[in-house]
């Protein structure tokens, strides 16, 4: 167990360093979007695997208003914009097995020829499209609220 | 925290305050900065030279009027908004000038000069960039399931849409052609792995080939905008999301129907 979490801390703290690069961050703060991607996401993966076990969406809404007050707590540390820290550390929960079967449902429901595929990847494409847009809408939701809320904290980082 | 108070030769003009704010905006914004920062910094900046402000963001212009309290005269300038990459460090760092300049620790010329020191300082090791893209990636596609021959495939699609990407940002190519053409690639070696049966979990190599060109950041700088009203920049950058997001779509389903990848 402690394994599992272990092992995914890493690999989402080493994917937000890699995607932290695309958006140039100051250098300090690689190591800051490390390890609040770590946290989040193990935080995400213990609430959907182990006692008691949850759905994807409200665990995404939790984690990533862990990750939103984290980021903006570290900014005041480190002295760079919470939105820094934001977006690499979310990233590592994007749907992306989910999104990638909407558009396979799309693809699939326009290429078919019988009324049974069509419906049958209809319903694959609108299952999977509904599931993307709930957890993308709670990790952005979840993600903004905290510098909504520590609007001082936020607003002062680099002072 | 020291401060001072500015005397009359240090107190720039209108016109001065006006365009310094119009450079200093356009790229703060470009740099991926939320309208709400934008305002802040702005404002703080203005009043340290004893002015007011007004601010109009458009989603690719932003209106700036200024006037110093008291007086009747107003000054009004428009800025297009700068076409640069994404760049946190820039955002960092202007937002640092505008808490230096409030506390009155730099004068008017002083700030002109971090400015530009600022822009022209802004560069990045595109080499090590994309070694790490690559990692992350296949990190990524770890955290989604994928074993290790997966996680290799991965890499090698990211590294090479990356590179593409570089080389078609270099020649001036529309973001969404890029992101479209770069998908597609990423993909097509992303379905390797389907085509040579080389692991186990072919499906997640696929997915995860092009979620580097995933457009985060306008999509939470959106929701943002919308927590604070800016309701027309949030559409704008939602919309410019969507856009990208539709092209990285089109992209990867194209290379599943060539590739010929049963998804479910």
């Amino acid at each position: 167990m402690y394994n599992q979490i272990l092992q995914d801390a890493l690999f989402a703290a080493i994917a937000a360093i890699g995607f932290s690069a695309i958006s140039r961050p100051p250098r300090r703060a690689y190591i800051y979007c490390a390890l609040v991607a770590a946290a989040g996401h193990s935080l995400r993966y213990i609430l959907m695997n182990f006692t008691p076990e949850m759905h994807i969406i409200p665990a995404t809404l939790i984690a990533s208003f862990v990750i939103g007050c984290l980021a903006v707590m570290v900014s005041a540390v480190a002295r760079f914009p919470a939105e820094t820290c934001l977006f690499p550390a979310l990233l590592p929960m994007i749907p992306g097995i989910y999104a990638y079967r909407t558009f396979g449902g799309i693809a699939l429901s326009l290429l078919s020829e019988k009324n049974d595929e069509f419906t049958h990847y209809f319903d694959l494409f609108a299952y999977n499209g509904m599931m993307s847009a709930g957890i993308l809408t709670c990790m952005v939701t979840g993600a903004t609220l905290p510098i909504f809320i520590f609007k001082k904290i936020s607003f002062q980082a680099t002072r | 925290m020291t401060s001072k108070t500015l005397t009359n030769s240090e107190v720039p003009s209108a016109s001065e305050l006006t365009l310094f704010l119009s450079r200093y905006s356009a790229r703060l914004l470009g740099s991926g900065a939320t309208c709400i920062r934008l305002e802040k910094n702005i404002g703080r900046i203005a009043k340290a030279f004893g002015h007011e402000t007004e601010l109009t963001i458009m989603p690719r212009h932003i209106h700036i009027s200024v006037w110093k309290e008291g007086a009747t005269g107003i000054i009004t300038s428009i800025a297009r908004v700068s076409h640069t990459a994404v760049s946190f460090n820039t955002n960092t760092r202007l937002s640092e000038l505008s808490w230096e300049i409030a506390d009155g620790k730099i004068s008017f010329d002083e700030a002109q000069e971090r400015f530009s020191h600022i822009i022209d300082s802004d560069t990045q090791n595109k080499w090590h960039v994309l070694i790490l893209v690559a990692l992350a990636n296949a990190s990524f596609c770890r955290l989604f399931g994928g074993d290790l021959t997966a996680m290799a495939v991965v890499a090698v699609a990211t590294l090479a849409g990356y590179y593409l990407k570089m080389i078609l940002l270099g020649h001036g190519v529309d973001n969404r052609v890029m992101i479209l053409t770069c998908s597609f690639v990423s993909a097509v070696l992303g379905a390797s792995d389907i085509l040579f049966r080389l692991g186990s979990t072919p499906s997640v190599a696929l997915a995860t080939s092009v979620l580097y060109l995933v457009p985060g950041i306008p999509f939470l700088n959106s929701f943002s905008d919308m927590l604070y009203r800016h309701y027309l920049c949030a559409f704008s950058r939602f919309a410019d999301a969507l856009v990208m997001t539709c092209c990285l779509s089109i992209g990867l389903c194209a290379a599943m129907l060539l590739m010929e990848s049963g998804m479910f």
